[in-house]
């Protein structure tokens, strides 16, 4: 799997123009794909509805809140999903740490935007499993008001800490750090109910883009 | 050996609810437990796993049940069932479910405790075995088996989760496993879930040639299918495919995720037609190995083991040490590795440095950036035990002797963490002057390593290098001793070189003649420094000559890098560049280079305030208006620290402190775990001149209040990256603003901004790197 190195530039908002940054990433982009196998996991759930909210059947929580009910209105289906770069990534960037500051900074938004990628990836082959059926964008716990605390619900059920050594903490936060969890729903028609935007990020407040006048989908 | 199949899978099957927490059952379902044991008991099965893998209270801290009363009443379950044919109960622990420092934030002797708890129970209920299962971290399972032996006298299998890359998802491998848990003393070691039974073959057959221990294997039924959450493989297939298994040397075969009582069935009936490659435990002889997670490291060739790591004689070291600048060390363990180091000697032993809370810190700070096998040098039992504790893999120890009481000191330790042990041939009577008798301690220390338990492969003995200068006959006969105890003792041989050339003009030409005498020999473990070509020249002509290096391919290699990499600081100074011009551009070996040359003329004050300061300021200023960017701004940093590091070392040597422009304290707050802007922060602090006193990721407030007072620390930075830590956050500056005399506080991070650093009464909101600079500057009144 190969890492979007323009993607990580743009994260790391240096211009096109800069060749030597550009260089710098490109090689650490290969160090990373030469030693690490991102992996991701997802399994589909039926949506049941009740009083408070939408049930993946079977997973045993809700996906609680308005970002979920107006982006599944529509969908018969959750697929549940999980990406990681594994605790790989971890040590590397440790040991780039201790050697290299500059390289190391560099490797953290490479693999920003290589799991990013993984996902795109997790979607394609989910599309595949479900020919004739529409999916929304990607949404994840943490984005608008879908709880951050459902990190844990996700992990648990896709079974993701024995699966992919996936673990969260107290805080929700995930270990190895370049994980993601996601939610795509299914639909028999094309989703018009849109992720993309500052409207309904969680970071809309702090976002570094926005700070700049600038939107990270750009 | 027949073990049984999935519990997790049946009880699913069985109708458990979604979000239960299996071990609950135990208590409010006892028979939908039972039931699946007697399905197992019933299918042949000559073990049973208790339903207790996830009991643990990390994991039970929402629910009404102690972890003691889940395994108790699980255990019980099991053994009720097993009883009907004199199967074995076994108590079943998985993992924590949060990972370990340094990946995570457990620290090992908490992980410890977890377990002995699951332990303690399961023993007490009367468990007949102990099974730590689908373990991915070493350092986990690490914990998970120590906690077993120091807790209970029950026979312990335990098996780890490999992918199809043949790695754990931590990265360690089926070797290291095998040697690091037949090292503790487990009683079976093998592989379960992950892989259906075709994908575990060359798994299975690298543990097979990594131990005398029995083999388990417990395969899944293939891969579950993500819409239906069906298995792939039905049970004929899967008891089909485990032939292959038990011909790669699995003798203890059973199922996992997928496979139920059908599977193993079908398996008990096959196994009947295998032919088993079976172990021997106790008698083969046996490739002796030290590893790390990553990294297994057979010891029958020419190992090279690095000396830099010890403050012996060298003063920033030592400085380094007694600042708990562990950074440093790491930095030295890296340059190691990089110059072709296998194993890392760490002696930290220095007047002032508590050895027994140093020696562990390092070792776990070396072992989170190398993962290079470590050799732990103390003359300290205590910082031994503490040491061997926390490192992950199999290490060596340096060492024992033929003393009575260190015989009787380090060898219990030596088996009880399974490493191996550097033996130096003296005693009472100090180091004898004939090769026969520094060959009668070898044998008496390999006698007394035998008898307690450690086997043949483990023990090297040190035949000790004297000064040549000095004892001119003494040369001959330390090579006299390495070969005897080479030949007639079959045992590896460690020395360490350059001793013998102390004194005389031209140390290099002795030492290597040296070396090149004692390779020939039979030396198989050097002690050298790697940074020195001249040394490792000597080494890569030993392998090629020896036939290690087949084809000559590393010595081709190692010259054909070579060449450019060494003309380039000089051809950069010749070309006339600048300092300041070296650290713009971000080159650190001529930025060092350049210092070097400088300092001969130029006082170090000077270099810093014209030339150091000033390119740094020049650079924040472009990444300000962005002219540069991140890596720049950090590139030309590091290539300052290696200035920094000319200048500290200059003035060390003169018994200078060198100028205290401030220390600040930096930590990224409770429940954080990413920490990578905190360091990058810290790098770049660091190469202004100030002193960074970091406290990690993860950090309770109270240990921040702590080392502030303690440490009388003027200016704070702390670092948020989520919004659910940011609570964490204001609880330290609030407790930081209630001391009497509070120190500044500057914070930063993904998610914090201006306002909320001021609605948390912190003095300052950093926004990047250049501004945490900038607010520095201004509390300790400086440029910059």
């Amino acid at each position: 799997m190969k890492i979007p190195v323009e993607e990580a530039l743009r994260y790391m908002r240096v211009p096109k123009s800069d060749e030597a940054t550009r260089q710098l990433a490109e090689e650490t982009a290969a160090l990373l794909e030469k030693q690490l196998h991102p992996r991701f996991l997802w399994r589909a759930f039926p949506i049941r509805r009740d009083g408070e909210g939408i049930l993946p059947d079977g997973a045993g929580f809700r996906l609680a809140g308005n970002l979920a009910e107006k982006m599944l209105a529509d969908c018969d289906t959750a697929v549940l999903l999980v990406c990681t770069l594994g605790a790989g990534f971890d040590r590397m960037l440790k040991e780039w740490e201790a050697r290299d500051m500059a390289k190391a900074a560099v490797m953290d938004f490479c693999g920003s935007a290589w799991v990013e990628s993984v996902c795109d990836e997790a979607e394609a082959e989910i599309r595949s499993r479900f020919p004739g059926k529409f999916c929304t964008d990607r949404f994840s716990p943490g984005y608008g008001d879908l709880p951050l605390n459902l990190q844990a619900d996700f992990l648990r059920v896709l079974d993701a800490g024995r699966k992919l050594g996936i673990t969260a903490n107290e805080s929700f936060l995930l270990l190895p750090c370049k994980s993601v969890t996601a939610v795509i729903g299914l639909s028999d028609w094309p989703q018009g109910a849109k992720i993309r935007g500052c409207a309904y990020c969680a970071m809309r407040e702090e976002c570094a883009y926005r700070k700049d006048g600038k939107f990270c989908g750009d | 050996m027949l073990l049984d199949g999935a519990m997790g899978t049946m009880l699913q099957k069985a109708g458990m609810k979604p979000g239960t927490i299996p071990e609950t059952l135990n208590i409010t379902d006892p028979e939908m437990v039972a039931a699946i044991h007697r399905a197992y008991i019933r299918s042949g099965s000559r073990a049973v796993y208790a339903n207790t893998f996830g009991a643990n209270s990390l994991k039970l801290k929402n629910t009404e049940y102690t972890t003691a009363e889940l395994i108790e009443a699980g255990v019980r379950i099991a053994k009720d069932c097993a009883a009907e044919t004199g199967a074995l109960a076994g108590l079943d622990v998985g993992p924590l479910g949060v990972m370990l420092e340094p990946l995570g934030t457990l620290p090992f002797e908490e992980a410890v405790d977890l377990y002995k708890e699951i332990m303690t129970a399961g023993a007490k209920a009367g468990a007949d075995m102990i099974a730590i299962e689908t373990m991915s971290d070493l350092a986990e399972t690490r914990a998970a088996l120590i906690a077993a032996k120091e807790a209970t006298d029950l026979p312990v299998f335990v098996t780890m989760s490999f992918d199809a890359t043949g790695r754990t998802f931590t990265g360690c491998t089926p070797a290291s496993m095998a040697r690091t848990l037949e090292g503790l003393g487990a009683d079976a070691v093998g592989v379960n879930c992950s892989l259906g039974p075709e994908e575990m073959v060359p798994i299975v057959r690298e543990i097979r040639a990594n131990t005398r221990l029995p083999v388990i294997a417990k395969p899944n039924a293939g891969l579950p299918d993500p819409v239906t959450g069906a298995y792939g493989v039905s049970a004929e297939d899967f008891a089909g495919a485990m032939k292959a298994l038990a011909e790669a040397g699995a003798e203890i075969l059973g199922g996992c995720c997928g496979t139920d009582p059908e599977y193993i069935a079908a398996l008990g009936k096959a196994m009947q037609e295998m032919t088993f490659n079976i172990s021997k435990p106790g008698t083969s002889e046996f490739t002796g190995a030290v590893c790390t997670g990553p990294k297994c490291l057979t010891t029958d060739r020419i190992r090279v083991i690095g000396e830099r790591i010890n403050p012996t004689g060298k003063k920033r070291l030592q400085q380094a040490l007694l600042e708990d600048d562990t950074d440093y060390l790491v930095e030295m363990a890296i340059r190691q590795a990089d110059a072709g180091a296998d194993l890392l000697d760490i002696n930290v032993g220095y007047p002032g440095v508590d050895e027994v809370t140093m020696l562990p810190r390092v070792v776990q700070a070396v072992q989170a950036a190398v993962d290079l096998p470590l050799q732990i040098d103390t003359t300290n039992p205590v910082a031994l035990e503490a040491a061997l504790r926390v490192y992950q893999g199999k290490a060596a120890v340096n060492s024992v002797n033929g003393k009575e009481e260190s015989l009787r000191t380090v060898l219990p330790l030596v088996r009880k963490y399974g490493a191996a042990v550097v033996g130096l041939t003296l005693d009472e009577n100090g180091i004898p002057d004939t090769a026969e008798k520094r060959v009668a301690i070898a044998r008496r220390i390999l006698e007394r390593a035998v008898a307690a338990g450690i086997p043949k492969e483990d023990v090297w003995i040190d035949c000790l290098t004297l000064t040549v200068s000095a004892q001119q006959e003494q040369a001959m006969e330390t090579l006299k001793a390495v070969r005897t105890v080479r030949e007639d003792l079959g045992l590896n041989t460690v020395l360490g070189v350059s001793n013998i050339s102390f004194g005389l003009p031209n140390r290099m030409l002795v030492t290597q003649a040296f070396l090149t005498c004692a390779l020939e020999a039979g030396l198989t473990l050097p002690i050298i420094n790697p940074n020195q070509k001249e040394i490792m020249d000597v080494i890569a002509a030993r392998r090629v000559l020896c036939g290690e290096d087949e084809g000559c391919r590393a010595y081709v290699e190692r010259f054909a890098e070579e060449a450019p990499a060494e003309k380039s600081p000089a051809a950069a100074v010749a070309s006339g560049m600048t300092l300041g011009q070296a650290i713009r551009r971000g080159l650190r070996n001529e930025s060092g280079k350049l210092t070097r040359d400088a300092l001969q003329t130029r006082s170090e004050m000077e270099l810093v305030e014209k030339e150091l300061i000033p390119a740094l300021e020049e650079t924040g200023e472009k990444y300000e208006q962005g002219k540069v960017f991140l890596p720049q701004l950090l590139s030309a940093a590091q290539a300052a620290q290696a200035a920094f590091e000319e200048i500290r070392g200059s003035l060390l040597k003169k018994g200078e402190q060198g100028e205290d422009r401030g220390t600040v304290m930096m930590a990224t707050v409770q429940g954080d775990i990413h920490d990578i802007g905190k360091n990058i922060v810290i790098t770049v602090l660091e190469n202004y001149g100030y002193r960074v006193r970091d406290l990690g990721k993860d950090v309770p407030p109270e240990t921040i209040v702590k080392e502030t007072v303690e440490k009388k620390i003027r200016l704070v930075g702390l670092s948020a990256l989520m919004t659910t830590t940011l609570p964490a956050m204001a609880e330290t500056v609030r407790r930081l603003k209630e001391l009497p005399d509070p120190p500044q506080v500057m914070v930063g991070g993904a998610v914090v901004t201006a306002d909320y650093a001021k609605s948390i009464g912190a003095d300052f909101y950093a926004r990047d790197v250049r501004d945490a600079v900038k607010i520095t500057g201004q509390v300790f009144g400086s440029n910059g």
